[in-house]
């Protein structure tokens, strides 16, 4: 009778005691058996022929054999160490030898990227036995297709600058598909446009630009410019633009003294001495100061008394008079409003009309008000300079011509505004450029000093003076 | 499962923008390469809606670009070309630091050209879109048509400025497309209209060239814009050209090839050369005709057409029409002191033929002693040698012209004469709703009658003649259809009365009338047009068609109606104060001369 083994429960929790309780040796065994059928090639599959030899001759001619080898072996041997050295040349050197993978075991990384070997590319040497080859007609056609390629890029950019030169080309005229990314190749007129687009590449193919800021679109390049500013202007627009020019300088000016007021304006001026002063009587606060009669206390007012700085508060309790006093007018003052407000609903209901149209009036007056700060607010946002940038964009100034100057005729015109300067500006406001302060770059300081021997003082000066007028 | 905490800025404004720091990050290239390519491209920094968030938080005011214009920029094949370039200069610097010049020469030589005729077409994907953005372009072009080779501006801007300027002004003389100009102080402002868009550009006077100060303008963005529009500007040339049938590229004097360009240093003798190539005419395509002329406005009756915007626009054609050839088979001689570019290429617009004195400058046409001359342009108080066989006149008459549409009399511009005003051309239209007095009305239309004394009265007649009107129509229900009825009835009656002579049995006329009704043919009577009735009926389109107006915009259409009586009533009283004063200043003299005749006469009997 065979005993049924009682199933004895482990715990098998970690590793450890996963080992410990678990019989893996089959496991073990079969994954060895595979690494080394990777590593030596599986018996089933190979052929017999590999694993067995038919044996065709006895034991004797077997040993007749190696005797025979032997001997023949030392017959082809060849004589020289030289020829023996060039023999092994080809062969790899046994310090290598074990670099040369042996394992059957294929490379995971299929797609290894290649390095080129030490010796493939061109050395001096080689390239001047490249360049003799050369010399002798070696590579022709291979010159031949350089010289080709040459041409072809040189044409190419030939092309390309003369474009800039003379703009041969009709840019508007037909839909041009370079434009659109696809490549040179493959604009023929043979190609249908869907397989065009089909194989624009990937990185150049469009993606849609976003609309331009709104205030590239809506605002004018060149603005219109003031009539006052013609060069032989009537009276009155002159006028006006004087005009114009003055309330601009009004305003900045209201500015520049609110600024000032602002800020410099708020501190006093002190004058030296004040300073000083100030600065004695801050420094000497709480030192003992000399004793001045007119600031002692006067004894007249004291009566001996102790009295505290800050008396306690006493809890005085309101008696029950005080308490109906209070509350009675409280109860008054409430009985008073309410009256008052009864009387304004009787009197309301005969002011009806007149409420009515003092709300219809304030309805209309903010009803227009709106509209005003509506319009208001567009005109602000279509002309607001937009900020781009921690720099401010530069305000239009009011062009101003010197009444002086204007002479009437195209000969004497004499202009004061840059116009560059005016571009640069337009587009600034425009949003098309960032705001900008030029940074200068600092020149860097040199100190100046004399070499030691080359100093020349005054007294070298004087020296010198004096030794001339004695030689004359 | 808790979802994985969305990141802030992640997406909404956050995500939109992006610093300028971060896309020089993303794009991999220099400040100085990312300025040149947003230019380039068209890209701008943006202003966003809540700056606080687009910046992700940070304070201060960054510049920001959006993310998906950065992206455009990313598919750009110019960028490799950039980053190329930055390798190629560092091989030159390399060389220079060797000292292997060989070298050095070779790579400038072999210098890299950006190729950016894609982005020209990617930006203006039609000719219009090109003609839009002009204004630009030509006042930049023009400015550095006047460059001498600076130090951040490649060699070889200015000059290709000037060719392509040239180039350009051609096109608008074989257009005859110039339609307004203003001398002002700043320069001349030319307004040309090209396929249907107006092109505004400013052109300086031409001074010596005044030096720019550094800290002003940052001279290599401003080339960089100049690199883009030359480029730009060539093919519009390009195309206009040939829109033109003219042959592209013109051949010009010899001053503005490419290669000649160290022969002219002397400035003056350049702006003359540039002059001379103006008076020169562009050869045309073989077997190519004129340009035809366009054909008279189409007229498509669409319903809402008002019929006053019609006549106006009719009116606008045959003055241009007018203009194109105001000058046609003139001959000008101008003289030495005028500033002659501007001249030769508006009279030359205009169909004229100029000459200048052929000692001191290059290219005149004919001499001064030609007698089929009919204007000489002269700027000087007085003159030696005078022809009589034509006029010595002031450019300012040249200008003034143009404005008006038509060769204004010259007595106010001969020679010696104190000019009138040069007025502006570019008014917006309010401006014509503001009192103007009789002589500045005479001054901007020369058709407009000679000030007379009862030309205010005139006025008012008519304005009094167009309330009564006004009056009159609410009276009247103006309404053809009913006044045709009217006469139908009239002449049926009158019928009646002729066959009521016949006077038997009045039972069968009856019937027989009814018949004879029934089939009766009257004869057709014309539909005579009222001018007065269609007018009403007109004004009573109009206002159906007000009441039409959208409630969005119906305050806005109110407000500007409103305004528009007010100035109108704002005109009328001071015409009429005007017109008091004038009649009283009349009064006034008339007084006077029959004071002065009494007193004469009495003085004689005395």
């Amino acid at each position: 009778m065979s005993v049924v083994k009682k199933k004895k429960h482990v715990s098998k929790k970690n590793k450890k005691a996963w080992r410990k309780h678990c019989d893996i040796r089959d496991v073990e065994d079969f994954l060895e058996e595979q690494r080394l059928d990777e590593r030596l090639g599986k018996f089933d599959t190979k052929p017999d022929s590999e694993l067995f030899v038919v044996d065709t001759q006895g034991d004797d001619d077997d040993k007749a054999k190696d005797i025979k080898s032997e001997t023949s072996e030392k017959v082809v041997k060849p004589t020289s160490a030289k020829e023996r050295k060039r023999q092994q040349l080809s062969k790899t050197p046994k310090c290598y030898e074990i670099l040369i993978p042996a394992s059957k075991v294929p490379d995971p990384n299929a797609k290894r990227n290649h390095v080129n070997p030490v010796g493939s590319r061109p050395t001096a040497l080689s390239k001047i036995t490249e360049k003799k080859r050369e010399e002798k007609g070696k590579f022709e056609k291979k010159v031949e297709v350089a010289r080709k390629n040459r041409k072809i890029a040189l044409d190419k950019k030939r092309k390309a600058k003369s474009i800039r030169n003379n703009f041969d080309l009709d840019l508007w005229g037909q839909d041009l598909p370079e434009a659109k990314g696809i490549p040179e190749t493959l604009c023929d007129d043979f190609i249908p446009p869907g397989a065009l687009l089909h194989n624009v590449l990937p990185q150049q193919r469009l993606r849609p630009k976003p609309p331009p800021p709104k205030t590239i679109v809506t605002r004018s390049a060149v603005d219109t410019p003031h009539p006052g500013i013609s060069y032989n202007p009537s009276f009155k627009e002159h006028q006006e633009l004087l005009q114009e020019v003055v309330q601009h300088e009004q305003k900045m000016m209201k500015r520049e003294a609110h600024l000032l007021r602002v800020t410099t304006g708020m501190f006093s001026k002190v004058t030296p001495e004040q300073k000083e002063n100030q600065w004695r009587e801050e420094m000497s606060v709480g030192l003992p100061q000399p004793h001045n009669p007119a600031n002692d206390p006067s004894d007249n007012e004291t009566d001996n008394e102790y009295k505290a700085v800050n008396p306690p508060v006493k809890n005085k309790k309101k008696d029950h008079k005080a308490r109906r006093k209070q509350k009675e007018q409280l109860e008054e003052k409430e009985r008073l409003k309410r009256k008052k407000i009864e009387k304004k609903k009787i009197s309301d209901l005969y002011r009806l009309r007149q409420l009515q149209s003092t709300i219809s009036k304030t309805e209309t007056r903010q009803a227009e008000d709106r509209t005003k700060r509506v319009t208001k607010r567009k005109i602000e946002e279509a002309t607001a300079l937009p900020a781009l940038n921690a720099h401010k964009t530069p305000k239009k100034e009011p062009e101003y011509v010197d009444p002086e100057q204007l002479s009437g005729d195209l000969r004497t015109i004499k202009s004061t505004t840059n116009l560059l300067r005016d571009r640069f500006e337009s587009l600034q406001r425009r949003g098309a450029l960032a705001a900008s302060k030029l940074m200068m770059k600092k020149k860097r300081k040199l100190k100046s000093y004399f070499k030691a021997g080359h100093k020349v003082t005054e007294k070298d000066i004087e020296r010198y003076v004096t030794r001339s007028a004695g030689k004359k | 499962m808790v979802s994985k905490k969305k990141k802030k800025y992640s997406s909404g404004e956050g995500a939109q923008f992006m610093t300028r720091k971060a896309a020089l990050k993303k794009l991999q290239l220099t400040l100085k390469d990312f300025r040149r390519i947003c230019i380039l491209k068209g890209i701008y920094p943006r202003e966003p809606r809540n700056r606080k968030r687009a910046q992700k938080g940070a304070g201060g005011i960054k510049t920001l670009y959006h993310t998906k214009d950065i992206k455009f920029l990313l598919h750009e094949p110019i960028l490799w070309k950039l980053r190329e370039l930055k390798t190629y200069q560092q091989k030159i610097r390399k060389a220079r630091a060797m000292r292997e010049y060989r070298q050095m020469r070779r790579y400038l030589r072999d210098y890299p050209d950006i190729n950016i005729d894609h982005i020209v077409k990617e930006r203006y994907p039609t000719f219009v879109d090109a003609l839009r953005d002009l204004d630009d372009c030509l006042t930049l072009c023009f400015l550095f048509s006047t460059f001498p080779s600076l130090k951040r501006v490649p060699r070889d801007q200015s000059m290709l400025c000037r060719r392509l300027t040239v180039e350009f002004m051609h096109a608008v003389i074989a257009a005859k497309a110039l339609r307004k100009v203003f001398v002002s102080v700043k320069g001349y402002y030319y307004q040309v209209e090209i396929e249907g868009q107006t092109i505004t550009w400013i052109v300086p006077h031409h001074f010596s060239f005044q030096p720019q100060s550094k800290d002003e303008v940052d001279f290599k963005i401003m080339s960089t814009f100049v690199e883009f529009y030359t480029m730009m500007l060539g093919f519009v040339n390009f195309k206009l050209y040939h829109s033109l049938n003219l042959v592209y590229p013109p051949k010009l004097t010899a001053a503005f090839s490419a290669d000649s360009d160290k022969d002219l240093v002397d400035e003056q003798q350049y702006v003359s050369e540039r002059i001379a190539a103006m008076n020169i005419p562009v050869v045309r395509i073989t077997g190519a005709n004129e340009v035809e002329e366009l054909p008279e406005i189409d007229i498509f009756n669409t319903e809402d057409e008002d019929p006053q915007k019609l006549e106006e626009a009719k009116e606008e054609a045959e003055k241009v029409k007018k203009l194109k050839t105001m000058f046609k088979g003139l001959k000008f001689y101008i003289n030495r002191e005028v500033p002659r570019e501007p001249l030769v290429f508006i009279i030359r617009c205009f169909g004229g033929e100029v000459s200048w004195d052929k000692d001191h400058f290059v290219g005149a046409t004919f001499d001064e002693s030609d007698e089929s001359i009919a204007y000489q342009i002269v700027d000087r108080p007085s003159m030696e040698k005078q022809y009589l066989s034509r006029y010595y006149i002031q450019p300012q008459w040249v200008f003034d012209s143009v404005n008006a549409r038509t060769l204004l009399p010259i007595n106010k511009y001969l020679m010696g004469a104190v000019l009138p005003p040069h007025l502006s051309p570019f008014t917006d239209k309010i401006r014509d709703q503001v009192y103007k007095p009789p002589e500045e009305r005479e001054l901007l239309d020369p058709n407009l009658k000679p000030l007379n004394d009862d030309e205010g009265s005139d006025t008012d007649v008519e304005e009094a003649s167009d309330e009564d009107a006004e009056e009159k129509e609410e009276d009247s229900d103006g309404d053809p259809d009913e006044a045709l009825a009217k006469q139908y009835q009239q002449e049926v009656e009158d019928e009646s009365s002729t066959e009521d002579e016949d006077d038997i049995d009045p039972e069968k006329k009856k019937i027989a009338k009814e018949k004879k009704k029934a089939m009766a043919v009257t004869t057709g009577v014309p539909h005579k047009e009222h001018p007065y009735q269609k007018e009403i009926e007109d004004k009573q389109a109009f206002r159906l068609r007000e009441k039409l107006v959208r409630k969005k915009h119906r305050n806005l259409y109110k407000s500007m109606k409103a305004g528009q009586e007010k100035r109108k009533k704002e005109i009328w009283l001071l015409r009429k104060k005007r017109r008091l004063l004038d009649e009283k200043a009349k009064e006034e003299k008339k007084a006077e001369k029959r004071k002065q005749r009494n007193q004469a006469l009495e003085a004689a009997s005395a």
